[in-house]
């Protein structure tokens, strides 16, 4: 997998690039915009990391360059802004992601994995892991036959846990897709509702399906290896 | 009506002022009146004693005393004149006494004999016993060695009644000049204080929110607007300055931002891909901890910058507070659970307001996350919404230990913790409740912290109502 990384901070570029390279990813670096928007236009990348305030060309424009040329490339935006405006900006103009600064790298490697594989979310009625089957029109959960009452909090986050199966999701993600951006300060929430989860889920049961991934986040798998 | 305005005690002034002066002007008028009319009296009757003692009495040696009661009685005819002329030779014997006037003022009967000698002229009053007092000119005359004295009077009660009449005039007019004067006082001040009115009122709706708001200044050219202009002047200079200090927090925030960012990421990789012995992991393990709780501060800190500039109410929107209260609660429950706390919501009618959504759903996310901490296990939290008048009220309040006294007027300042030891073992930056205190002034409601018996601390959200 190749990554290009648009970052004028050298620091920042450095640490990021370091961090994808000892995962595996092959990663060429970008200072500026128009250097980016030339790197893009030549090679075949198959994601994008960009940051918003770029010399040269900002962020946004290239953004939108890329996105006329290579309409399909998954791009993930860094910044150092969070106004709600700017999110919208930039996911029109073609943005798949959003982090703000300061982000931790961990974070970033879970969205980076999730972005790289984003074509395979399970999107049928009936999600089905191991013997968990859980039912997307009728909000039914069911293991080995057993029928499970879930909150709909709880539902909430076994759904997304269930049709991103096998991916790591971290605390922030989860955050974002299950509860709003008010709750932006409280991640251990989540905790709570994993935990919870866990309870009524994987207690009563011999194989476990909910992972705790130390410092990136949790993840549902019926093939997960501590 | 506000006695210490300066309307009101100007007018007070004034009139008090009024009234003294129209006081004294009237005391003095009466004052100089009665001394005119004695003056004019007393000239005229000592005239009188005069022709009296010069023409009169020298004929008595001639014409023999007898003739003296007829030559006055001709000349003078004092009855009809309303006077009174008496003649008496030395030792008291009466030679002439003139007869009962015509208004009837007084009888000359009943004036009372000169006391004592008289041995030059002079003016006395003289009182009776029924009827007006009288005043009495006595002269003494001598003729062929044998003295008499002359006295001849009039009533005080003409220029009494002029003195009374005066005295009712002015008594009467007194109270409706001073009314008049307040009244229209009232009006004249009222006109002269619309401006600093006018001052007061806009003054007040310019808060940290709308500092680009100026005050009307008129082209009057007087002190109110030089007022106005100069108070301009300072809300400008607060503006800036107040703009210097937004400004400077989000460029610091955001200037951390990646300094923090670099730290983070390598912190992280040393961790994940260098074996380190223990303590050096533990050592980087809590560096990156307080990174993380840097990272907070810094983004509590931007989002109050933001809400400083206006940005906690970018949308409005009509929604149910109660409804709202519910969800959250809801949502958060399983944190007060954890802890084995039972978190009561009692929404007893649906209170409508108009604001941002989100952040109003903020506060309450804060609000129940610092009572879900503060509370220890096992306690209770409840949380009411209700409507009262034109305000919506949302109460979260809990049975933990309370708040110390002398923490109560900080909670909501930046930074402030209200137990130092204690609040290392609860995370946070110490900017949760500025936030909410942010939030609902921008909403044009308040917040406030108060301690309940038997224990525990109660928070009580206010916003106006949506109309």
């Amino acid at each position: 997998m190749r990554i290009l990384l648009v970052e004028d901070e050298a620091k920042v570029s450095r640490a990021v690039a370091l961090g994808l390279k000892a995962e595996h990813y092959a990663v060429d670096t970008a200072k500026d915009g128009r250097e980016g928007l030339e790197l893009s236009v030549v090679n075949p990348y198959d994601l994008l990391i960009v940051d918003l305030m770029l010399p040269v060309m900002n962020g946004t424009e290239l953004i939108r360059r890329v996105r006329a040329i290579k309409p399909d490339v998954p791009i993930l935006v860094l910044t150092a802004r969070d106004a709600l405006a700017d999110k919208v900006t930039n996911f029109e103009s073609g943005a798949d992601d959003y982090m703000t600064k300061p982000f931790a790298f961990a974070e970033l490697l879970v969205r980076v994995k999730a972005l790289l594989r984003r074509g395979a979310v399970n999107r049928s009625n009936i999600v089905q892991i191991a013997d968990l089957t859980i039912d997307r029109v009728t909000h039914q959960v069911q293991r080995a036959g057993t029928t499970i009452k879930l909150t709909s909090k709880e539902y909430g986050l076994l759904e997304y846990l269930a049709i991103h199966a096998g991916r790591v999701l971290s605390r922030t993600m989860i955050m974002e897709h299950v509860w709003d951006e008010s709750f932006e300060s409280l991640t251990n929430i989540v905790d709570v509702y994993v935990r919870q989860l866990r309870v009524k889920i994987d207690e009563p049961f011999d194989q476990k399906l909910i992972h705790t991934i130390r410092g990136a986040g949790y993840t549902l798998s019926d093939s997960f290896q501590e | 009506m506000n006695t210490r305005s300066i309307r009101f005690r100007l007018i007070g002034l004034y009139a008090g002022l009024l009234a003294l002066v129209m006081l004294l002007f009237g005391a003095y008028t009466r004052m100089r009146l009665d001394h005119f009319l004695r003056v004019v009296l007393q000239t005229t009757l000592e005239h009188r004693a005069e022709q009296i003692v010069r023409d009169i009495l020298p004929e008595i040696p001639k014409r023999g005393e007898a003739s003296v009661g007829t030559e006055i009685e001709k000349r003078f005819a004092p009855a009809i004149n309303d006077r009174f002329v008496r003649v008496t030779r030395r030792g008291g014997q009466v030679l002439y006494l003139s007869g009962a006037p015509n208004d009837g003022n007084f009888s000359p009967e009943e004036v009372p004999a000169l006391a004592g000698n008289a041995a030059q002229a002079f003016t006395r009053e003289q009182g009776l016993p029924k009827g007006s007092a009288m005043l009495i000119t006595v002269l003494p005359g001598s003729v062929a060695a044998q003295d008499y004295v002359v006295e001849v009077g009039t009533s005080l009660a003409a220029s009494n009644a002029v003195l009374r009449g005066l005295l009712v005039t002015l008594a009467a007019g007194l109270p409706v000049l001073t009314g008049l004067a307040i009244f229209g006082g009232y009006f004249l001040m009222k006109r002269a204080m619309k401006p600093v009115r006018d001052i007061i009122v806009s003054t007040q709706d310019i808060t940290l929110h709308n500092l680009s708001h100026r005050l009307p200044v008129t082209d009057s050219g007087d002190e109110i607007a030089e007022l106005s202009k100069v108070l301009n002047q300072m809300i400008a200079r607060l503006d800036e300055s107040f703009q210097h200090v937004t400004k400077f927090t989000a460029d610091a925030s955001h200037e951390l931002r990646t300094p923090l960012t670099v730290i983070h990421c390598e912190l992280e990789a040393i961790l994940r891909n260098r074996p380190l012995d223990v303590d050096l992991r533990e050592a980087l393990g809590s560096l990156l901890d307080e990174v993380v709780r840097l990272v907070r501060i810094v983004e509590g800190l931007f989002a109050l910058s933001k809400l400083d500039t206006g940005e906690a109410r970018s949308e409005r929107v009509r929604f149910d507070l109660a409804k709202l209260a519910e969800t959250t609660a809801e949502q958060m429950c399983l944190l007060a659970e954890e802890k084995h706390i039972r978190l009561a919501c009692e929404t007893r009618e649906p209170a409508e307001v108009e604001g941002d959504h989100s952040r109003l759903k903020q506060v309450i996310v804060n609000l129940l996350d610092n009572a879900i901490k503060y509370t220890p296990e096992g306690g209770g939290i409840s949380l009411t919404v209700h409507a009262e008048n034109d305000s919506a009220f949302l109460e979260i309040a809990d049975n933990g230990p309370g708040v110390s006294e002398s923490a109560l007027p900080h909670l909501f300042k930046r930074f402030y913790r209200a137990d130092e030891a204690h609040s290392r073992e609860v995370e946070g930056a110490g900017l949760g409740l500025s936030i909410v205190q942010s939030i609902c002034t921008a909403h044009g409601g308040t917040v406030s912290i108060r301690n309940i018996a038997p224990t525990g601390c109660q928070v009580t959200v206010q916003l106006p109502k949506a109309k």
